[in-house]
């Protein structure tokens, strides 16, 4: 791959497993990784530094979508091909890195969205229904149906890493990417991605759980109305 | 037919008519994030309490359907639509907030990290150049 490919983990207290995940990820390819600490209370930050990822320090907690948008903002500044985006528990696996690109090295999309749901028999019955309410809701609110609306695995061409602007903090981040998506009528594909439902990654209360979710909802209704 | 102007229809259509203006604007003007559904919400939501303070009557007939129809609802609603109003402003205002402490997080962090995203930089077109170099 000659492509200029950046990679941005979002990270809140994930200083046990950062480590390996930018492993993992630096045994698939020679990637520029930047790792968003977002006021984590352990050393996420540390950790990530010392594994060589650039890492950036949110000084208190904004939420995923904020932390997921600094690290953009950052990997625009290095002038990539491609920015790919994914979470710092090791839930994604990086060997389907070059699945998820391959559409925009094509020229067929400017937004790839790894989707979980495609390999639906790997996830647990109860992500499958609160994925799908967020799928219901992502296109009520927004008008596009797909089949995993809050996968953060995903793929940003230059462009759409530049045009793609929105000011959701939380996890509804990645419903309103959707929404930009139609906005800027955007290119996009899905593609099947593994996801590895660990104990750990399972266990993390900050995680989209049914409060959190109902939370999103709400977040995303009130931003139609105000 | 309106027979009498009252001052709570003045209100209400005068609040109506700014926050329908302000959404039309916004939309024409395509500022960030103003979609044809949000601006539909809008048209419903404030448009609706307009119409329904110019011609209370619909309200009747929506009160036989709900089945309350005494005079103290009045003044329940009255106080309702006041603090659904303050409600409002104040989490629009709270919204604002949040989003303006995101985005001096995201300055800090990124003027904090700026030397070390230049090396960057630099290192991956150096890296880039001796690539094309060696093929």
């Amino acid at each position: 791959m000659n492509a200029r490919i950046v990679i941005v983990i979002p990270v809140y207290n994930e200083a046990t497993v950062i480590g390996e995940v930018l492993a993992e990820i630096r045994k698939t390819g020679n990637f520029s990784i930047i790792v968003v600490d977002d006021g984590s209370r352990d050393d996420s930050f540390v950790q990530a530094s010392a594994r060589g990822a650039l890492a950036l320090r949110h000084r208190i907690n904004r939420g995923k979508g904020a932390a997921v948008k600094t690290g953009i903002m950052a990997a625009n500044l290095l002038e990539p091909d491609i920015v790919v985006t994914m979470d710092g528990d090791g839930q994604h696996d990086p060997a389907d890195l070059s699945v998820l690109v391959q559409p925009i090295l094509d020229g067929i999309a400017d937004v790839v969205l790894g989707s979980r749901t495609l390999n639906r028999h790997e996830m647990p019955k109860t992500k499958v229904v609160a994925n799908f309410f967020g799928n219901f809701f992502t296109w009520l609110l927004y008008g596009i149906w797909v089949s995993d609306s809050q996968s953060g695995f995903r793929a940003y061409s230059k462009y759409a890493a530049l045009i793609i602007d929105t000011k959701a903090d939380k996890y509804e981040y990645d419903s309103k990417v959707i929404r930009e998506i139609k906005t800027n009528r955007l290119k996009y594909a899905e593609v099947p991605v593994r996801t590895r439902y660990t104990e750990y990654s399972q266990g993390k209360g900050q995680k989209q759980g049914l409060v959190n979710g109902l939370i999103t909802l709400f977040r995303m209704i009130w931003n139609m109305l105000t | 037919m309106i027979e009498k102007i009252h001052l709570y229809q003045v209100v209400v259509v005068a609040i109506s008519s700014v926050m329908l203006f302000q959404g039309i604007k916004e939309f024409v003007k395509r500022e960030s994030g103003q979609t044809i559904l949000k601006l539909l919400v809008r048209l419903i939501v404030w448009g609706g309490m307009a119409v329904i303070a110019i011609y209370p009557n619909i309200s009747y007939k929506f009160s036989k359907i709900v089945g309350i129809e005494d005079n103290i609802t009045a003044v329940i609603v009255t106080g309702f639509v006041f603090v659904f109003l303050i409600i409002f402003k104040l989490l629009s205002a709270i919204e604002k907030l949040e989003q303006n402490v995101s985005e001096l997080t995201r300055r800090d962090s990124l003027r904090e990290a700026h030397e070390r995203i230049e090396q960057l930089r630099q290192d991956i077109v150096s890296e880039d150049r001796s690539r094309q170099d060696r093929s």
